[in-house]
């Protein structure tokens, strides 16, 4: 009997060894991912009721803080700036997880990514408050200038600093009220959430660098760009005069210039007036290769280095996919058919054009403090992409003075500052248009760039980038100036 | 003998000094976590705990002085670490347990009292058969049968619940011993011939049958798949130790898969909980709930643990009985449960060992059979718990919550403790 004993006991230890081997496996290999599973709310829980630093805009004003509370979690947070800062600021909820600046930066604004400062022992064993505070290169005054100008249209802007990437503000209308996410009571939050959700204007939906639309026009100066960089000798060619130019391969479909008008010359003057049929005239003769070349040195098909998470990728097709679609050539070089872009894409452009060629990595973080208020990182302009040349990005400028100065853009002319820019207004297919405006200003020393967008405005000669987005631009361009 | 008495008496009360010194300061650590204040009662409880114990102690010192100086020291560490996570986890369960404890003790002490030899209880044979059967089949009985959980193990009298499937094990291991010891005619060789495999006679089948078909009644009527197994594998493990016939276990494991594969066809709870088992993620907020909260108490424990009263264990269903391993795994990490694995590989060794130096068969039998049930009891829940097999619901002996488990528990010890003093 002692021999079956002796394997009971061997039988068992077995069991108990394969027992060990799994909570190995849970608790050591596997522990991390079931800790940080987003249906597992300890973590969140133990951070709902420790210190949480604020947000600040770079001009100060409060835009995340934690207010005590009464009930287990301790701290409330609240949005003071609310609606205005909402796309950039997020939230930070029990139920829905967190989105925007309180997501990026969350390590640093919960204390956990801090560095332990052991400048005394006893530090090890008090509750140090490890908070940081986040300040963001956002003015508060800039994106106030942009949600007033934009209004009650749909749309975006964005302002940023060529020289930096510094982003000054980064507006979408509708917006959204985040501080009734953070709410303690689930029904509060989950009433908010599905609001925001149902509503059909999509106000979560972060437009300025979350959503593409066609480009439109504003695509005109990465394609005068490429002409410079990739076939100079079409910039003197003198494209003739059209009312529509047909397309080729087609039978008799035809490109038509905006509002029926007809025109045609040498590259300055068709980016001064927005001229289709010549601009799909010069795509065709550039051909797609260079053309998506230049798109993807302007940052199109590449996930922008956004300091906020998801910022969407703008989009040009690959060469290859015009091999048999040379109307499609025409098209996508006047910003239409599968070209996309985001807000931000659009004034990275101008920016990169604003900055001798150079785009910068765009960011909305300017430093972090400690709960002490030392500073403890500053962000660190560094480059991006090099677009272009400088020579290149040189006389791209002029051509945009003249834009606002003779051409479509003569709304976002302002007094004692020479205005850079360049209008759209993009067909949407559902007999509506989609108007842009992006700019850069002052022309010789660029203070900062601008892309703005006013989404689905009737298709008529009264609404085009021109008429609604230059004055929207002209006003942010105004303030930031006047901020900076 | 009488040298040997002393020093094994000595080391089980130094052993119980430190357990009650190690529970106490968990109990005190526990309370600062949760409130960040030192406990009222940190002195009575320390009172408590010692005497109790103490209470064991002298009563092994009358009764049994040469028995095992380990087996005490482990349950009591067990059943004072169990106590500090129900009292931490739901102060109105803590009370009853602290109740059931002292019944537990005294279930103890009786045991030792009454029972002076092991082989006295070969006589009670088919009382205890009967006793263990009736208690198995009392949740069946209308108007004192309780369904809790789905499943109808508890009886309830007046304002007492409990689980009497907890002691029937205790009285079927001793009608097993006695009966398997008895009936020498299970050893002989296999001599029926189905096709390629020699099989038992049919005729000495008969129990193991009877065992299965018993354990099938327990599962279908009861909607109990732990108890049913652990009826099931210890009948077969005693037959086995027994006879030392390998094809015993063949027959029984085909009739384990047999009735694995009826009750999974058959029985929607046993599907589900299959189903949980492979993949809970898809049933995260139903059937699988319970063992993701879990998963999620022991991931977030880690290594070392949240630290006792610091960790959120309350958000997992029913965490003070069935998964309250999995509470220990998120406040003390796997520091803790792998302390409380080698607390059970502690006992079960000692258990086995006691049954290795018995001189007599039955007692040999027996101390395998109730070292074999705490065990297997244990893993079964640990292993659902973790999710190394299905979860069927059981207590984790001495920790979980559970008064008929506890006493259960305390008789089985005293009964190996009688076992190992040879007598």
């Amino acid at each position: 009997m002692n021999r079956q004993i002796r394997f009971v006991g061997l039988g068992m230890l077995v069991l108990f060894l394969a027992l060990f081997l799994q909570l190995n496996y849970l608790q050591v290999v596997d522990a991390n991912k079931l800790a940080h599973d987003p249906r597992n709310t300890r973590i969140a829980t133990r951070d709902f009721s420790r210190p949480r630093g604020d947000i600040l805009s770079a001009d100060g004003k409060v835009l995340a803080h934690s207010v005590p509370s009464n009930d287990i979690d301790k701290l409330l947070r609240t949005y003071p700036a609310g609606a205005l800062f909402a796309q950039i600021v997020g939230y930070y909820s029990f139920t829905y997880g967190s989105d925007g600046v309180e997501r990026q930066y969350d390590g640093q604004l919960s204390g956990r990514s801090a560095p332990i400062g052991v400048n005394n022992i006893g530090g090890l064993f008090t509750a140090q408050d490890r908070s940081e505070t986040v300040t963001l290169t956002i003015d508060s005054r800039v994106q106030f200038a942009a949600a007033t100008a934009l209004g009650n249209r749909r749309g975006a802007v964005v302002a940023i600093v060529p020289s930096t990437g510094a982003i000054l503000a980064m507006w979408s209308y509708p917006s959204y009220d985040n501080t009734p996410l953070a709410s303690h009571n689930p029904k509060v939050a989950a009433q908010a959430w599905n609001s925001y959700q149902a509503d059909a204007l999509t106000p979560m939906l972060a437009r300025a660098f979350r959503e593409r639309f066609f480009p439109g026009s504003t695509f005109k100066l990465v394609t005068a760009s490429a002409v410079y960089d990739h076939d100079p000798a079409l910039a003197t060619k003198v494209y003739p005069t059209l009312g529509a130019l047909p397309l080729p391969n087609t039978n008799h479909l035809t490109l038509s210039n905006f509002g029926g008008e007809t025109c045609g010359g040498t590259l300055p003057t068709l980016l001064r007036v927005s001229c289709n049929s010549g601009f799909a005239q010069i795509g065709l003769d550039l051909g797609a290769s260079n053309l998506a070349a230049e798109a993807n040195a302007f940052g199109f098909d590449q996930r922008p280095p956004l300091d906020l998470p998801n910022p969407a990728v703008s989009n040009f097709p690959p060469a290859s996919s015009f091999a048999q679609d040379l109307p499609g050539v025409a098209k996508s070089a006047i910003g239409q058919q599968d070209v996309s872009a985001t807000p931000l894409e659009m004034a990275l452009v101008a920016a990169g054009l604003a900055n001798g060629g150079v785009i910068m990595r765009p960011h909305v973080l300017e430093n972090i403090k400690d709960s002490e208020g030392q500073i403890v990182q500053s962000y660190q302009p560094q480059p991006w992409l090099t677009a272009t040349s400088a020579a290149t990005a040189l006389t791209m400028r002029g051509l945009m003075i003249q834009v606002v100065q003779a051409g479509t853009g003569t709304a976002a002319q302002l007094p004692g500052v020479q205005v850079a820019g360049k209008t759209g207004t993009a067909q949407t297919g559902n007999n509506t248009v989609h108007t842009w405006f992006v700019a850069f200003a002052p022309a010789d020393a660029p203070q900062v760039a601008v892309a703005v967008l006013v989404e689905n405005q009737p298709a008529s000669n009264d609404f085009t980038g021109g008429q609604i987005a230059a004055p929207i631009a002209k006003k942010v361009i105004q303030a930031a100036l006047a901020a900076g | 003998m009488i040298q040997a008495v002393r020093p094994r008496r000595r080391t089980e009360l130094g052993l119980i000094v430190l357990v009650a010194l190690i529970v106490v300061s968990a109990y005190i650590l526990a309370s600062l976590g949760r409130t960040s204040e030192m406990p009222a009662n940190a002195g009575p409880f320390l009172g408590i705990i010692l005497g109790l114990l103490l209470l064991a102690h002298v009563a092994l010192r009358i009764w049994a002085p040469t028995a095992d100086s380990i087996l005490l020291p482990m349950a009591g560490l067990l059943n004072g670490l169990g106590y500090v996570f129900i009292a931490r986890l739901d102060h109105r369960l803590a009370a009853l347990q602290a109740t059931w404890t002292i019944l537990g003790v005294g279930a103890f002490v009786l045991t030792l009292a009454v029972v002076r030899r092991a082989r006295d209880l070969e006589r009670y044979r088919y009382t205890l058969a009967f006793l263990g059967v009736a208690f198995l089949l009392l949740p069946l009985v209308p108007h004192i049968g309780r369904n809790i959980n789905g499943a109808r193990l508890w009886v309830r009298v007046g304002s007492i619940t409990f689980q009497p499937g907890e002691l029937a094990k205790l009285a079927l291991a001793v009608f097993f011993a006695s009966y398997l010891v008895d009936k020498r005619e299970l050893q002989a060789r296999p001599t029926w011939r189905v096709g390629p495999l020699f099989l038992p006679d049919p005729k000495h089948l008969g129990p193991i049958v009877l065992a299965w078909g018993a354990s099938l009644v327990v599962l279908f009527s009861e909607n109990d798949l732990g108890t049913s197994f652990l009826f099931f594998a210890l009948f077969i493990a005693m037959l086995w130790v027994a006879t030392g016939r390998g094809a015993y276990l063949g027959v029984g494991f085909t009739l384990f898969v047999a009735g694995a594969g009826l009750a999974y066809k058959t029985f929607a709870h046993a599907r589900s909980r299959i189903q949980v088992w492979i993949n809970p993620w898809a049933h995260a907020q139903t059937a699988g709930y319970q063992v993701i909260q879990g998963l999620y108490a022991m991931g977030s424990g880690g290594l070392a643990g949240s630290g006792l009263g610091l960790g959120s264990p309350t958000r997992i269903p029913e965490v003070a009985t069935d998964f309250i391993f999995a509470a220990i795994g998120e406040e003390l990490g796997l520091l803790g449960t792998a302390a409380i694995v080698l607390a059970f590989v502690i006992i079960v060794g000692t258990g086995l060992r006691i049954a290795l130096r018995a001189e007599r068969e039955f007692d040999k039998l027996l101390a395998t059979g109730l070292t074999f049930t705490i065990g297997l009891q244990a893993f079964i829940i640990m292993a659902g718990v973790t999710r190394l097999t299905p979860l069927t619901g059981i207590t984790l002996p001495f920790i979980s919550y559970g008064g008929s488990s506890l006493v259960a528990n305390y008789v089985l010890l005293a009964l190996l403790l009688r076992i190992s003093t040879g007598s």
